[in-house]
């Protein structure tokens, strides 16, 4: 029932809706005014308990705003079996042969997400170093770098924003062919772009060894007790003026605890798990031994223990 | 040599009246060194390399990896890149009158293998300096205060870079204490962030 003007009376009429045969009728004189009209309303019934693995509402993937069209081009894929239809494959040649403006960026989002795959990281890293990815793309003197290690600065980037930071040698064990030095490289020159966009937003603090402590613990599968007392420990490390890179008082750190605690871990597990060479755990261990014992917290190892470790 | 201490003398006087109100400022005469000072030269001609390179003492010539010949004179001790076009590089130097009299050398050499040079736009590029504080410092706290100047990446390299607002010098700060200040083109460049930087590092001091 909706008021709409009629031709044939030529004055607003009472009009009413046939939903049988898709018509709509003036009241008055029975003209009418639109047929087949189409019925938007949902094709199927939807129930709460039941959804299977199709639900009839949702069509396609997620769609991401980071691309042009937000991803919903169709893509014809190479069918399995014997492709001996000729149809076939040159619908998917032809398909492939157009320009598609996003496909060097969908390439390197499926590479970020192999990198971000094989380190573990939740979507939410992997969607900012896709955002990170799409405001550096196409300047020109980045043509010139490598590709991987734009990626790997990029994964790198996004893990330290989220803070949540992983060391340039773990990014570098998932990033084919990109080394630390080009990582790094590439990480200065995306930040420095970063700032001219988007100004001054790009406040990464610099890392402290207690946020990689947590992983390198459960990598070497050490106890909860000793986990605690590693994270003590390095609080208190910060207090004392060792010149060592963050990652490497951290590899020290877990050795003095395990070497203190039954399981005692060898040089060579904890340098596999940190990244750390074993020559500087042993130098950052000249340097920690003799705060041990400020640094180990008292509920954990006595003083006689203490004098049980090892010198340097 | 005469000039430097003239220069440095001079200093003396200005400081000690300016900037000594300052509790945190240098001294009298606390000046860092320059280590390196790098200059280029347009020789106004183009040159043969391998001509060069087959005859002048001490020259090396590797085209694949670079397109220029590197020539060493022992006085003063001083390294040389010459490229095709006639223009050249000089670097090593410990002064800017050293920088310029090496240029000149290796534009004699050049002359002498025949080669019509002249000088021309002579100009100091960078200077490098270096000075030490002996004491050590606290990078961690001088990032997180500085941080819109200073990108301290430990992983990466073990000193703080810390570029300066007003000009584009930058100062890379060890824990040790030592620094090097780089990318002037003049002496005063170098001194003015010099006493810019003083009393930042002062007061980040990580002894007691």
């Amino acid at each position: 029932m909706a008021d709409s003007f009629c031709p044939d009376c030529k004055r607003p009429t009472e009009v009413v809706f046939d939903h049988s045969a898709g018509d709509t009728v003036c009241s008055e004189c029975g003209l009418v005014l639109e047929a087949h009209s189409i019925d938007e309303t949902s094709e199927w019934r939807t129930f709460a308990n039941e959804s299977g693995d199709n639900d009839p509402v949702r069509v396609g993937g997620p769609s991401n705003p980071l691309l042009a069209d937000g991803g919903l081009s169709t893509v014809i894929s190479k069918p399995n079996g014997s492709s001996g239809d000729l149809l076939n494959s040159s619908l998917g040649r032809w398909q492939n042969r157009g320009a598609n403006p996003d496909r060097s960026l969908i390439q390197a989002f499926k590479t970020i997400a192999t990198m971000s795959d094989r380190l573990g990281l939740v979507a939410t890293i992997k969607d900012r170093a896709n955002e990170i990815y799409k405001k550096v793309e196409d300047q020109k003197p980045l043509r010139g770098r490598n590709q991987d290690a734009i990626l790997a600065a990029c994964l790198y980037i996004a893990c330290r924003q989220e803070d949540k930071p992983r060391t340039v040698k773990e990014i570098c064990s998932v990033a084919n062919g990109a080394t630390k030095k080009e990582i790094g490289r590439a990480k200065e020159y995306i930040v420095k772009q970063l700032e001219v966009e988007m100004g001054q937003s790009m406040e990464m603090g610099t890392i402290h060894a207690g946020d990689f402590l947590r992983r390198f613990c459960s990598h070497l599968g050490m106890s909860h007790q000793a986990v605690k007392a590693a994270q003590e420990a390095v609080q208190k490390s910060e207090e004392l003026d060792i010149r060592r890179s963050p990652i490497s008082i951290a590899a020290a750190v877990i050795y003095i605890i395990t070497q203190l605690s039954d399981d005692k871990k060898l040089l060579k597990d904890i340098s596999l798990a940190t990244g750390v060479a074993e020559g500087t755990i042993r130098n950052s261990y000249k340097d920690l031994h003799p705060h041990a014992s400020k640094l180990v917290p008292s509920w954990y190892a006595k003083v006689e223990d203490l004098k049980n470790l090892c010198s340097p | 040599m005469a000039a430097d201490t003239v220069f440095g003398s001079s200093h003396v006087l200005d400081s000690s009246s300016s900037t000594s109100s300052h509790p945190l400022s240098p001294g009298a005469g606390v000046v860092p060194a320059i280590e390196n000072v790098v200059s280029t030269v347009n020789l106004g001609c183009t040159l043969d390399l391998k001509a060069i390179a087959l005859h002048a003492p001490n020259a090396e010539y590797n085209p694949k990896r670079l397109a220029a010949v590197m020539i060493r004179i022992k006085e003063p001790k001083t390294t040389a890149l010459i490229f095709s076009s006639g223009k050249m590089v000089c670097t090593g130097a410990k002064s800017e009158q050293q920088s310029r009299l090496a240029a000149r050398k290796h534009a004699r050499i050049i002359q002498k293998l025949g080669f019509d040079v002249k000088f021309n736009g002579f100009k100091i590029q960078n200077i490098v300096a270096a000075y030490d504080f002996t004491f050590p410092i606290n990078l961690i706290r001088l990032a997180n205060s500085h941080f819109k100047f200073s990108v301290y990446e430990p992983e990466l390299f073990p000193g703080l870079i810390y570029r300066m607002k007003q000009s584009k010098i930058m100062v890379q700060v060890f824990s040790s204490g030592k620094i090097a200040i780089a990318g002037a083109q003049k002496r005063d460049e170098i001194l003015k962030a010099f006493e810019n930087i003083y009393p930042i590092l002062m007061s980040f001091r990580a002894d007691k």
